[in-house]
């Protein structure tokens, strides 16, 4: 079967009652990120040409990139490559950012984008779809209510399991 | 590339609380502005009516399915009906995992008629979801953008 390559990108735009430097605290420092992202802790050399890291709680490495854009409170921008399951480890590069904008008093719009610039199967779309909703939703919980819901990663999508499947996973 | 538009969000909250949110009008006004009006019976009118209490309907269509607290479809129309009409679906459904948590999935689909309008709901159904999320999680519907705005 041929496999079908896309470019499309996904985007998840939320609004959070908080302030741009609590929304960019959040998202780069790992006390936050262990409560909304499954669980996972991000690391960064943080300049521009760094490493990031999101960790799995036991400290082995789920994703690994390079800091692309650093401006904070503003804007993350970095390459996305997963590097805890062999059967995706032949990607390309993805590229995700977090974009965080003002939307009005005390709310900011954060948009986060996940970008395919080299393309990849349009099967694994279904991974960040599912999973983004959860992560940031938990994320605006947490910047809302001082609590994240301890959500669980979604089920991967069967398309995703059969690409997997046929990629020695 | 496909017109359809999908917005999934985590609600700490019960069904039955998302069900009224949608379509109960003193409970919609506090984070839609504008308010949804109707007897939610299969085949019946709605109305979007603007939160200015004017009676300006901003929407309308027919309910197609309606289950409730799990599920609504209706039909999304112009008021002046000068395009075909879309469709909205409301998937409420708990999470998988987590007790107390639920997973509401909002699809704007059969857009293909209307450019103009799928351009305008992807950027309405964050802010209006993300201000559901708050004010059932938080009870607050103060110092939500949207409002400030409305009332500015």
């Amino acid at each position: 079967m041929m496999a079908k390559l896309t470019t499309e990108p996904t985007i998840y735009v939320i609004y959070i009652a908080t302030t741009p430097e609590k929304c960019w605290a959040a998202l780069t420092e790992s006390e936050f990120s262990k409560q909304y992202f499954f669980g996972q802790l991000i690391e960064g050399d943080w300049r521009e040409g760094g490493r990031i890291r999101y960790r799995m709680a036991d400290g082995s490495e789920h994703i690994e990139g390079e800091i692309l854009s650093y401006e904070p409170p503003r804007l993350l921008r970095f390459t996305w490559r997963i590097v805890s399951m062999p059967a995706l480890r032949h990607l390309p590069d993805s590229i995700v950012s977090y974009r965080i904008e003002d939307a009005g008093e005390g709310v900011v719009r954060l948009t986060m984008m996940e970008e395919h610039p080299e393309g990849i199967d349009e099967r694994l779309l279904g991974g960040g779809r599912s999973g983004w909703p959860a992560i940031l939703s938990g994320l605006k919980s947490l910047l809302e209510t001082g609590a994240a819901p301890k959500i669980a990663p979604p089920t991967l999508p069967q398309a995703m399991i059969d690409y997997m499947k046929e990629h020695g996973a | 590339m496909s017109n359809n538009f999908v917005y999934v969000t985590y609600i700490y909250t019960t069904p039955k609380k998302v069900w009224d949110a949608i379509t109960k009008p003193e409970f919609a006004r506090r984070y839609w502005v504008h308010y949804n009006v109707s007897d939610w019976k299969v085949g019946s009118r709605w109305e979007h009516q603007n939160g200015d209490d004017s009676g300006k309907i901003m929407i309308d269509g027919t309910v197609l399915e309606s289950a409730p607290p799990r599920r609504l479809v209706m039909t999304w129309t112009r008021p002046d009906h000068s395009k075909e009409p879309s469709r909205v679906t409301f998937d409420i459904a708990d999470d998988d995992v987590l007790p107390g948590l639920v997973r509401l999935t909002v699809t704007h689909d059969q857009l293909e008629h209307d450019p103009a309008m799928a351009s305008s709901i992807s950027g309405g159904w964050p802010k209006v979801l993300s201000n559901l999320k708050t004010l059932l999680e938080t009870g607050k519907s103060e110092n939500i953008w949207l409002i400030k705005k409305q009332e500015g």
